[in-house]
């Protein structure tokens, strides 16, 4: 196993808890995985949303996650964030979304290890299983 | 005599859900030594079923799950 190169390209908190649960288990594993996040897969990352807690949610799972009742649902930051400090595990944000939003990394919460172009994503993902999300 | 094995570490996950529970104990089982026995508490059916999955994969040995009122004592022995 090479690993996996994971392309999150929603904003849906259903879809994004899933990138984070899958990449973090793997990553904590010793499976290397590089998540490249692109189109509106960056607005779940920006401070403000992550602050207010106003996520995209699809449907029932998502609105679940968000009232979960008194049971602890991590969230995909924390879980992101605790699995880089355990294993393998780099996330990078899209320069072309960033152009097109005219935004920079400080306008994301802090768990990208850089920005990257699809040439660089390509790059990473050679050797590696891609999963489109 | 009871046939619940001696932790020599605990992990209190109850309340968390997927994949609470298994981030916990994947991070203890890189701190510890070979032959540590670990107890996971978990209230998360999900993690009940996929933490011996995952061990069965790292090679980790799980020695038993026993249900204790509205939770799981996960009970593992790192290799």
């Amino acid at each position: 196993m090479t690993g996996y190169a994971v392309v999150l390209a929603s904003g849906e908190l259903e879809r994004v808890q899933a990138v984070s649960m899958i990449s973090s288990i793997a990553a904590s594993s010793d499976i290397p995985v590089e998540v490249f996040v692109t189109m509106n897969g960056l607005s779940a990352f920006e401070k403000d949303r992550i602050e207010s807690g106003d996520f995209q949610v699809a449907g029932p799972a998502g609105e679940a996650m968000l009232h979960s009742g008194g049971d602890e649902v991590p969230m995909f930051f924390e879980q992101l964030e605790r699995a880089k400090g355990i294993g393998p595990l780099e996330v990078y944000a899209c320069e072309m979304v960033m152009d097109l939003m005219d935004t920079d990394l400080d306008d994301y919460i802090d768990i990208f290890d850089d920005t990257l172009g699809v040439a660089g994503f390509l790059n990473r993902a050679s050797d590696k299983q891609v999963i489109f999300v | 005599m009871s046939d619940t094995p001696t932790p020599d570490v605990e992990i209190d996950s109850r309340g968390a859900t997927c994949p609470g529970p298994l981030m916990d104990l994947i991070g203890k089982v890189k701190e510890v030594e070979a032959g540590t026995t670990i107890e996971l508490l978990t209230s998360d059916e999900g993690s009940k079923n996929d933490v011996p999955e995952w061990l069965d994969e790292a090679g980790h040995e799980l020695l038993t799950i026993e249900a204790v009122d509205d939770h799981w004592a996960i009970y593992v022995e790192t290799t």
